[in-house]
């Protein structure tokens, strides 16, 4: 069911390369009104100052550049916070034997998976 | 048609006049809808009601107040990209069933989409970088960062009931075919739910495009300064608040068209269309405006969080659901 009295008689329908070819040429010529509009009108007055920076002096944000090693630390503690509590909780927590536990446990599996592949290689080719 | 007619309608109606006029009356509807929330008399004396406030303001700024320009501002380089974001936003209302002179064409919703969604944000960001400084470019991260999840439930919240309504005729994804079809959508059991996560999804991130509270992260006063614009002032400071404004009136004006089917059940250029044309636009406008006035502001990872659940599930469900029951 159509409600209404719907026409498409002010409709041009085109290919979509002509949509686009009509909608940049009109996207342009709106550019130029609007440029020509823009510089008439505004106003002329410029004043020089330095940048806004709650008062500080530009020194304050001249070396700012974070480090990798804290975007790295940043990304984990925001939004990896699991591998974080991980490495918190069951690595890194001063004892040496749980370092180690934890690392062998991931190695004998890497080790275990190694294995399987390699009888597996030679025995298909 | 006539080439007449096509200059009327990119600069007359619905182009550069009439955008540009009901990007200051929706300017002055959000202000002034805002201060009756908060028990404040808004916009009262310019004009009758206050209704002149939008434009006196943009003339202001662009015609009194200076340009305050630092060693490292390209002037020119964010006028010219806030005057293209505006031009794309005009230059698409000519894909607008509202238009006399109107293009369709297969796939057109993706043009339209472009055009007024992708390329304004895309100048924005560009203008706010030619005149840096620290809280400008703390805004543009917010501003990615919010956009990255509300660009995509945006899109899918308008290309999916462009999808259902023109499933199988001529011009296929056109939004000049969508609003015909579209009360169907709304009337039919099957599509009933798209049709209303489609719709949650579009309040949802028209409100990070605009970038209302509780999504006004990047442009949040009492962190940032101003944001993005931050150094932006005097006619610079008009076009970015006239784009802002074009920006949101755009995405009202299409969800009006592919969500609740333009002047349904009337027909276009009829003095019944045109009311309820103006009917379904401002309920769109009190719905945001609302969610504006009654939520504060999140951070940003609570913002992410939620735009995700609130605006992204929806949109990605609709998704499924509508390829699921007609693919």
């Amino acid at each position: 069911m159509v409600y209404g009295c719907y026409s498409m008689k002010n409709t041009v329908i085109l290919s979509p390369y002509e949509v686009v070819y009509v909608t940049t040429l009109v996207t342009g010529f709106i550019v130029l009104l609007l440029i020509t509009i823009y510089y008439a009108l505004r106003s002329r007055r410029i004043r020089n100052t330095s940048v806004y920076l709650s008062g500080e002096p530009e020194s304050v944000v001249s070396s700012i550049t974070p480090s990798i090693a804290s975007l790295y630390w940043g990304f984990i503690k925001k939004f990896a916070k699991s591998l974080y509590k991980v490495l918190v909780e069951r690595v890194h927590t001063g004892s040496l034997h749980d370092w180690y536990k934890f690392l062998s446990s991931w190695f004998s599996l890497l080790l275990i998976i190694a294995i399987i592949a390699f009888i597996l290689t030679s025995l298909i080719g | 048609m006539e080439i007449s007619t096509l200059i009327f309608s990119i600069t007359i109606f619905p182009g550069l006049l009439f955008m540009v006029s009901l990007a200051f009356l929706t300017q002055y509807l959000v202000r002034k809808l805002s201060a009756r929330y908060q028990r404040r008399m808004g916009p009262s004396y310019v004009g009758p009601f206050g209704l002149l406030q939008p434009l006196f303001d943009f003339l202001k700024l662009l015609r009194v107040k200076e340009i305050v320009k630092t060693k490292y501002s390209m002037i020119r380089a964010a006028e010219f990209s806030l005057i293209l974001g505006i031009a794309f936003i005009i230059s698409s209302t000519i894909l607008l069933p509202l238009s006399p002179y109107n293009v369709a064409g297969e796939f057109d919703i993706l043009v339209f989409f472009y055009m007024t969604s992708i390329m304004p944000i895309f100048m924005l960001i560009i203008a706010a970088l030619t005149t840096p400084n620290p809280y400008t470019n703390i805004g543009v991260s917010r501003l990615l960062s919010v956009l990255t999840i509300a660009e995509p439930a945006y899109f899918a919240s308008l290309v999916v009931p462009v999808y259902l309504a023109t499933r199988g005729k001529t011009p296929f994804m056109s939004i000049s075919n969508t609003y015909i079809y579209v009360p169907n959508l709304w009337l039919q059991a099957s599509t009933l739910v798209i049709m209303l996560l489609s719709t949650l999804a579009y309040i949802i991130s028209v409100q990070v495009k605009a970038m209302f509270p509780p999504f006004n992260i990047p442009e949040a006063e009492q962190e940032i300064i101003a944001g993005f614009e931050t150094e932006f002032s005097g006619p610079i400071l008009a076009l970015a608040r006239l784009l802002h404004d074009l920006d949101l009136t755009i995405a009202l004006i299409v969800g009006v068209y592919v969500l609740l089917g333009g002047p349904a059940p009337f027909r276009h250029f009829s003095v019944n269309g045109a009311i309820v044309l103006i009917i379904k636009y401002t309920i769109l406008l009190l719905a945001v405006v609302t969610v504006k006035n009654i939520m504060g502001r999140y951070r940003i990872e609570q913002a992410l969080t939620q735009i995700f659940k609130y605006g992204l599930i929806p949109a990605l469900l609709s998704s499924i659901f509508a390829l699921v029951i007609y693919h």
